[in-house]
């Protein structure tokens, strides 16, 4: 095996530690007998054309360069390789520069340590062999789960760049969370009419066809993995054919069955058959089918005799439907909710009236919600004072440690809110800290503070508060011993994940942080993908974010899907991964639970694991840990390592 | 007067790919000198190291042997620096059992910005292993 080192003088950076005669010297006395030559800077231009001439002309089996890091340029070398028609995998770097001629005082000491290692890598490099990456075809299209701001700016991003994309969405209508509220923060733009665009475009734009809107679903099963994956969608009877329904509402008003409105949070009534909440899209209502009287045997169709559109509008005997979609990746965009403030003691959530949490408050603020947009009551009158209690479950130990981030910017919008709605109600904030970060909030800070109704207390713990309410009188709020009357009480808890986050990390593999928020790759360098290759994260799935960063983070999850997978083009699979001989394996399965990946997957009937390498990320972890010697790590393999390990040490 | 000749032992180091190793390349760049000692073997991660791959190196002639894993918690595969450990436990066991003080195999945390951890870490280890002398096995 003719094999060649190919030493860098780095300049004087190696050089003026290594003596390139003594290490071609000791090279000489190998049982390979390998060749040596000298290059002054191998990764320059002409360093590399040099290197790339010598292996053409030399023809080594096997090269090992003496430079600096691999992590600087095996990548290069690598190049050089292919570029001499040799496999890229046939070589070894040997770090003689940041690892021993920067560290080694003695030359002489600095010379025999890099022999060392160079005989090192002459004993691992002949047992190195070819490797090549495989070409694997790929489906480009992706399936977004979640149609609040961060799914639907996915899914249009998407649709724009000519993907197919299937948006499921688990409630009756789009939009997400900020689609029930009237104002936004920070700059009290409105809501609705800021989410419509998008909203419309999703449903009616210019690439509808592109888009799969299916809403009251949920994912059910995924299989397969990066590039192929195949989803099962269990699709919750609407009863009411989307494509075909105008909206008007007469089968609404024929429907004889009331019950509470859960996206008015429970504080207005509606109909069995009705819209979620006035100008809700997709402009079509969902019939529940627990309201409706036909679920007590009662024989009623009035709101199907209702429909100006005809018999096939209303299908009340519509059943639960599953479909299948193939697609390549999956965005996760479920989005988040609030903690239960009636886990906070003592604030009176759900037992005294006239303590709200934000997202009811959001609600009466709405020109949809129960009040019409009016700032009432329970006994229906105008409040004189509203205290408004920060950091409810948040930066609390007993609750939620972290900061929510976005709970003082609608807290103070609130304020303003209230304020130019009932310009005389006093405002008392009570809070823990203040977080008001970016460019623009500071405005809703600077207004309450300058309005002379509000008053801002901070409060050590929210153990120091209290919410009474003596014999059906005022609200009274005690903070620190002090007690103020407030007629309406807002809470501002902590954002948790939305529901039934478990059962989709469960059913993804895509694992979630202590909190159950999605877990990130990693969290700076690579926070819109998960552990999972090809399942990406956006939006409050993965922490509390505001409109801004949810839509921006879909942005980031569409970054991934484009550069990952590309109509017509196969992806790539490294080769440095592990592989399981089947005849030698044990069935154990130890490399399953060690697989960070979830990468293998046991074959019953061979009784054989096998790892899917597309999903690899070539640790080793599963190699080290077979007690049958059974998986391979490419490239990383016992025997080189082993003979490494001997080199460096004759 | 004869001096004493310097036991210099023999120690290997499995270093990860993506903190240790990037440390001792920031080590390297800091140009500050540690001793020579140390023959690096990289893996992509700790989780990598097999026990026999230790077990190997003393049975070739190591003195001691170090793993540098990334810190709990950082590691580029998740847990790989997880499995390190407790396989280290579990060598330290073994090593015991075949004599080998386990002073002699060491594991540790060095993330890509530790340079001077790693040559602090280097330093310890070889004056460890120095202490305890020359690995002497029941077979020579």
């Amino acid at each position: 095996m003719k094999i060649g080192i190919y030493f860098c003088n780095c300049g004087s950076n190696i050089a003026e530690k290594i003596s390139s005669s003594t290490v071609a010297e000791a090279a000489g006395s190998f049982p390979e007998q390998p060749y040596v030559k000298n290059v002054d800077f191998i990764c320059s231009e002409e360093g590399k054309l040099q290197f790339e001439g010598s292996l053409k002309s030399e023809q080594p089996d096997r090269v090992v360069v003496a430079a600096c890091s691999p992590r600087d340029h095996e990548a290069t070398f690598r190049r050089c390789l292919t570029n001499a028609g040799m496999n890229p995998y046939l070589m070894q770097i040997v770090n003689i520069r940041e690892q021993i001629a920067w560290v080694t005082e003695d030359p002489a000491v600095a010379t025999e340590k890099a022999i060392a290692a160079i005989r090192g890598a002459v004993c691992r490099v002949r047992l190195q062999q070819p490797l090549e990456k495989k070409q694997l075809e790929v489906c480009p299209d992706a399936l977004v789960i979640g149609a609040g701001p961060a799914g639907m700016k996915a899914a249009l991003s998407l649709a724009e760049a000519g993907r197919s994309v299937v948006l499921v969405e688990r409630t009756p209508f789009i939009g997400g969370l900020p689609v029930r509220f009237e104002d936004l923060f920070p700059a009290l733009e409105c809501a609705p009419c800021m989410l419509e665009p998008l909203m419309g475009e999703l449903l009616h734009g210019e690439h509808p066809g592109k888009i799969e809107l299916i809403t009251m679903a949920e994912l059910m099963e995924v299989t397969g993995f990066y590039g192929n994956f195949i989803a099962k969608i269990r699709c919750r009877p609407r009863h009411v054919s989307l494509h075909e329904c105008i909206g008007c509402g007469e089968c609404i008003e024929a429907c004889p069955a009331t019950t509470m409105n859960e996206f008015n949070s429970n504080a207005s009534e509606r109909k069995a058959i009705d819209f979620a909440f006035t100008g809700v899209l997709p402009n079509a209502p969902f019939l529940m089918e627990n309201v409706c009287v036909r679920s007590h045997g009662v024989e009623c169709r009035a709101c199907k005799d209702a429909c100006p559109m005809g018999e096939d509008v209303v299908n009340l005997e519509e059943a639960e439907m599953v479909v299948e979609r193939t697609i390549g990746s999956i965005i996760i965009a479920t989005g988040a909710g609030l903690y239960d403030a009636s886990r906070v003691a003592g604030l009176g959530m759900g037992t005294l009236p006239d303590v709200y949490d934000a997202m009811q408050f959001e609600r009466m603020l709405s020109s949809t919600g129960p009040t019409g947009g009016e700032i009432l009551t329970a006994a229906g009158n105008s409040p004189s004072s509203v205290a408004i209690i920060h950091c409810v479950g948040s930066l609390d130990e007993d609750h939620k440690p972290y900061c929510s981030g976005i709970c003082c910017q609608y807290a103070f919008k609130f304020n303003h809110l209230i304020s130019s709605k009932l310009p005389d109600v006093s405002i008392t904030h009570y809070y823990r800290e203040l977080v008001m970060p970016g460019k623009e909030a500071h405005t809703l800070l600077r207004h309450a503070a300058a309005n002379e109704k509000s008053t801002l207390k901070r409060y050590a713990a929210i153990s120091d508060l209290a919410v009474t309410c003596a014999d059906g009188g005022t609200l009274q709020v005690c903070a620190q011993g002090e007690n103020s009357a407030a007629d309406m009480v807002i809470l501002c808890p902590a954002v948790v994940p939305a529901e039934g986050g478990d059962a989709l990390s469960a059913l993804l593999d895509v694992s979630c942080d202590q909190f159950g928020f999605f877990r990130e790759l990693h969290g700076r360098t690579d926070a819109a993908q998960s552990v999972i290759k090809g399942i990406y994260l956006a939006g409050a799935c993965q922490e509390p974010m505001d409109i801004r960063s949810a839509m921006l983070e879909g942005m980031g999850a569409v970054g991934h899907t484009l550069a990952g997978l590309q109509p017509g083009r196969t992806i790539e699979i490294e080769p440095i991964t592990a592989e399981v001989d089947e005849n030698h394996c044990a069935g154990c399965r130890l490399c399953l639970s060690v697989c960070p990946y979830h990468a293998i997957t046991f074959n019953t009937e061979q009784n054989s694991s096998h790892v899917n390498a597309i999903l690899c990320h070539g640790c080793g972890t599963c190699v080290a840990a077979c007690p049958a010697g059974a998986i391979t790590g490419h490239h990383f393999t016992n025997e080189q390592i082993m003979a490494e390990i001997e080199g460096v040490l004759q | 007067m004869m001096t004493e000749e310097v036991f210099e032992p023999k120690i290997i180091g499995f270093l990860c790919n993506w903190c240790s190793y990037a440390g001792a390349d920031k080590a390297g760049g800091m140009q500050a000198s540690y001793p020579p000692n140390v023959k690096v073997i990289r893996v992509m991660c700790s989780g990598r190291v097999d026990p026999q791959f230790v077990l190997s190196a003393f049975e070739k002639g190591a003195d001691g042997v170090i793993i540098l894993a990334c810190h709990p918690g950082d590691c580029h595969y998740k847990e790989g620096n997880c499995r390190a450990l407790q396989r280290h436990g579990m060598l330290n066991l073994m090593l015991e059992q075949l004599g080998i003080e386990k002073e002699r195999c060491r594991l540790d945390y060095v993330s890509a910005g530790e340079g001077e951890k790693f040559s602090r870490v280097i330093g310890e280890t070889v004056e460890t292993v120095r202490r305890l002398g020359p690995l002497l096995l029941a077979s020579e």
